[in-house]
């Protein structure tokens, strides 16, 4: 523990935060940053699940498994634990039923997208110019979307809210947990980095090129991020020397703030990172020779329907693929469709997550898993839900950078599981109740434990909530 | 090609699957026969679901059901307890009539022609070459049920015809067995921003197809005066008022249910509720008037300000009031995946459906509803041989289709996306993908 806060340089200090810190000093600091994280974990009993099938997404499935947690945390997981001695310990007997890990969903526009989806609340793709890499998708969300809730009626413990993809590059996306707070600050994933928008293909080329402005084709959009690029490098240069004035005790010009910039800056300084929307093989490969270029790395390809195609040119690169299970055809990059593509990302070796995309999809993240599980299974090869379940928990932490608090149920991490009243890769399967960081924040028997939005409110009928 | 498709087969469905292939040593006037051996039938008539029964298919059609048919036929096939429903029903689709959702050229379901609103129809667009067809087939889908898009600025915008997914070019099963419509928010819209002035508009179309019933020799010849509709609109609007058509209605709020429930009631016609975000909320109406709805059941967003009362356990509310219902597969996938359906049926069941209201919602009840029940949508006798053996529970996640039966006959399950995963399965070998066929 770090009982002093050092004296630190502006950089390191960002990238201190922004690195995995549960320091108790530093979340204080952080927390008087503008539009820092103010979620607080809700104060619970210690919890002990027993008598539980427990996938962990550590590669284990625990029959007869009990987990227990205490102030947030997991403390342990494995075979018949004995009952802990806690006064006021809460034990759930969970025969028959499944735990896992908090679903997460690297692709989601609650919030930015709200329901009702009317264009007065649609807040999503700043459409104004392909290079908005300024604005940050917390700065849409509205807390009050009640889709939150149904998401974590689903299972769903934590998501990354991005920008649309109309931009080459978009903007920053939000790591939240998902509870419901006043302000989006009450819902920011604690020291979560921050996610940068980008997006291949058709969309940029199509938004823009149809106003009759670049980028109108591929190429075009290949010259937008590198000319960018070249900028961002330029920007970092001037803020790396006047930095380094500072520590050499000679401050120099301090130079001017350039919000687009800066973001850009996060990605090249490793701050950052990088979420790609990208359908086809071939732009993927091109996106990760820019990536090269410029000295960067591109967390994950989001939508990425032709994965299979380079599956092991993604394994070398450490690149996530985040996939759906089988939609295809809206568009022509999204034509190529497997329903094997998931499995064979895994199988090189790559890490392969489910995401959504979608306020109802989100809510059946565990069903998309076990349908890409079972495509994978009748070609041939033999995946379990132990393996599984980590397309949507582990890996997906994975992509978000917060895989060092969540996504797994090991000691030390923050609490966020799921009790599903039967095995999740089930089209039955529902979640029963969603601890996150300890408490129990939905419970399906227990209407006090469903959380209703302010939207939800007297909305159909003036004594009732919506649902 | 067979060589390589034999390679992927899994140990596991050699092993459960066996086809028996004899050689046809009869004359070509012997009937082409199969014979499905040890299944879990869903017969989905009053025989419920029989174990253990064996289905003998003789030219297309099912001759007969029951244990140990002991009958020698061309093809054999051993299901060894697995379960066999009718082929998938899709409704309310596009399959056939678009390629890719983004590419105006190869979506035929809309039409801006502004003269065509309720004779719009469909069929002789259906290309039964659309890598839809095959993608759905094999995995279960059969036959389905094309439908306009909204967009031609009419009230009521087209008609549904029933397509087969045979693949050849004589796909129609029944043209004309719906006219798609739309009220509330997107209907008032066009018809000057006001339900009340959308009602005016469709309450105009009714009348006017009326007086063309009454009149039609005056307004053929020109002897009658101005008409809002086109003779082409008015004339497909004949089956309607004579109660042989119903008009498929996108409708959501609870209140312009109720104000359609009435319209109906009032111009004597057959109405369906599509989409119907709120109907739980007016269940018992819309079943005393015997209105069915066709809904997607994983769909639970209150998309809308008309969509507010959306929610997941809407299909167990209806089935519990007597309503009839029809499933939409999910969202705008419900083209492309229409073979999702059954997927979404087996989450209404987690939230309280009866299973085989569920499996009748994408196979005999929307036949009943539209047509082609008297020889589909059941397992028995004399009724057409288009099934599906499923590897496992029909509604189920983790659950394929492993043998598709068209006409019967099996299904080869060769697809795009197959050919495609078995070009692409091992790269580790050799890079350029190209020649590998």
């Amino acid at each position: 523990m770090i009982t002093k806060l050092k004296p630190l340089t502006l950089a390191a200090l960002i990238s201190a935060v922004i690195v995995s810190c549960s320091e108790q000093k530093e979340e204080q600091h952080d927390k008087d940053k503008p539009f820092a994280s103010r979620y607080q974990a809700q104060e619970y009993a210690p919890v002990f699940i027993k008598n539980a099938t427990v996938l962990t997404a550590t590669g284990e499935q625990i029959d007869n498994g009990s987990v227990y947690f205490k102030d947030g945390k997991i403390v342990e997981v494995g075979e018949d634990l004995s009952e802990p001695g806690d006064d006021d310990l809460l034990v759930i007997d969970a025969d028959g039923k499944w735990v896992t890990p908090g679903i997460i969903d690297v692709h989601s526009h609650l919030g930015v997208y709200p329901a009702p989806g009317v264009q007065t609340s649609a807040d999503g793709n700043e459409m104004t110019a392909p290079v908005t890499a300024e604005v940050w998708a917390e700065h849409s969300v509205w807390p009050q979307d009640p889709q939150f809730s149904l998401a974590l009626a689903g299972g769903v413990t934590s998501m990354q809210i991005l920008p649309g993809s109309a931009n080459l590059v978009g903007g920053r996306g939000v790591t939240l947990k998902n509870v419901l707070g006043r302000t989006v600050m009450d819902m920011k994933f604690p020291n979560a980095p921050h996610g940068m928008k980008m997006a291949c293909g058709e969309n940029p080329k199509r938004v823009y090129g149809s106003k009759g402005r670049a980028p109108a084709t591929r190429m075009g959009n290949v010259a937008g991020y590198r000319a960018s690029w070249i900028k961002a490098q330029d920007y970092k240069k001037q803020w790396d020397a006047y930095n380094k004035s500072v520590e050499n005790g000679k401050p120099g010009k301090k130079p001017k703030r350039d919000l687009q910039m800066e973001t850009l800056m996060g990605v090249l300084n490793g701050e950052i990172l990088v979420h790609n929307h990208c359908y086809r093989a071939d732009e993927m490969a091109v996106m990760l020779d820019i990536a090269k270029e410029f000295g960067y790395k591109v967390s994950t390809f989001h939508h990425a329907i032709e994965s299979y195609k380079i599956a092991d040119l993604l394994a070398e690169n450490e690149v996530c693929s985040a996939m759906w299970s089988d939609w295809w055809g809206f568009k022509q990059e999204a034509y190529d469709t497997v329903a094997e593509n998931v499995a064979l990302v895994d199988k090189a070796g790559a890490c392969a997550v489910v995401h959504s995309d979608s306020a109802v999809g989100i809510q059946h993240l565990n069903k998309d898993a076990a349908k890409a599980m079972t495509s994978g299974n009748k070609m041939g090869l033999d995946i379990k839900p132990k393996d599984a379940i980590k397309w949507i928990t582990i890996n997906a932490a994975k992509s978000l950078g917060v895989e060092e608090h969540t996504g797994s149920l090991e000691a030390g991490k923050m609490a966020d599981l799921v009790i599903w009243d039967g095995n999740p890769f089930s089209v039955y399967a529902k979640a029963e109740k969603v601890f996150i960081d300890g408490a129990l924040k939905y419970d399906r028997d227990d209407k006090t434990v469903q959380p209703s939005s302010d939207f939800d409110l007297g909305v159909l009928k003036p004594q009732e909530n919506r649902l | 090609m067979k060589m390589l498709s034999m390679k992927v087969l899994s140990k596991k469905i050699l092993i459960s699957l066996v086809i028996i292939v004899c050689p046809v040593l009869a004359s070509s006037l012997a009937a082409q026969t199969l014979l499905i051996k040890n299944a879990k039938v869903h017969t989905l008539s009053s025989q419920g679901t029989l174990n253990n029964a064996d289905i003998l298919i003789e030219d297309g059609l099912i001759k007969s059901l029951g244990k140990n048919i002991n009958s020698r036929a061309d093809n054999t096939i051993d299901a060894q307890g697995k379960e066999v429903t009718p082929g998938i029903f899709a409704v309310a689709n596009s399959i056939g009539l678009v390629e890719i959702d983004a590419l105006n050229q190869t979506m035929d379901a809309v039409t801006a022609d502004e003269l065509t609103g309720a004779s719009f129809s469909l069929e002789e667009a259906f290309n039964p070459n659309s890598t839809l067809v095959p993608h759905n087939r094999a995995q279960g889908v059969t036959r389905t049920l094309i439908s306009p898009a909204y967009g031609n600025g009419h009230l009521l915008f087209g008609q549904g015809a029933i397509m087969s997914l045979s693949g050849d070019y004589h796909p129609v099963i029944a043209k004309s067995v719906a006219i798609f419509g739309s009220f509330g928010e997107r209907a008032s819209n066009q018809a000057g921003g006001s339900r009340a002035t959308a009602l005016k508009q469709l309450q105009t179309l009714f009348d006017e197809s009326r007086e063309y019933a009454d009149n039609y020799q005056a307004i053929l010849a020109g002897e009658y005066r101005e008409l809002n509709h086109s003779i082409d609109d008015l004339k497909a609007m004949q089956a309607v008022i004579e109660r042989k058509t119903p008009v498929v209605f996108n409708v959501n709020r609870a209140s312009d249910i109720m104000l359609l429930l009435r319209f109906a009631k009032k111009n004597s016609i057959r109405i369906i509720l599509k989409g119907a975000a709120e109907a739980w909320m007016v269940a018992r109406d819309i079943a005393r008037a015997n209105v069915p709805v066709m809904l997607d059941p994983m769909n639970n967003i209150p998309a809308s300000f008309e969509s507010l009362g959306q929610r997941i356990d809407q299909a167990a509310l209806l089935h519990k009031a007597g309503v009839d219902l029809i499933f939409l597969g999910q969202g705008f996938q419900n083209t492309h995946n229409a073979h999702t359906v059954r997927h979404s049926a087996g989450t209404a069941v987690s939230y309280g459906l009866p299973y085989d209201v569920a499996l009748k919602a994408f196979t005999v009840t929307p036949a009943r509803i539209f047509g082609g029940a008297e020889s589909y949508g059941k397992i028995m006798p004399g009724y057409t041989a288009e099934l599906v053996i499923w590897d496992g529970d029909p509604l189920e996640v983790t659950t394929s289709a492993e043998e598709v039966i068209l006409a019967g006959k099996l299904v080869d399950k060769t697809t795009k996306a197959s050919r495609l995963r078995e070009r692409y399965q091992d790269i580790s070998t050799e890079k350029n993908t190209a020649y590998r066929k």
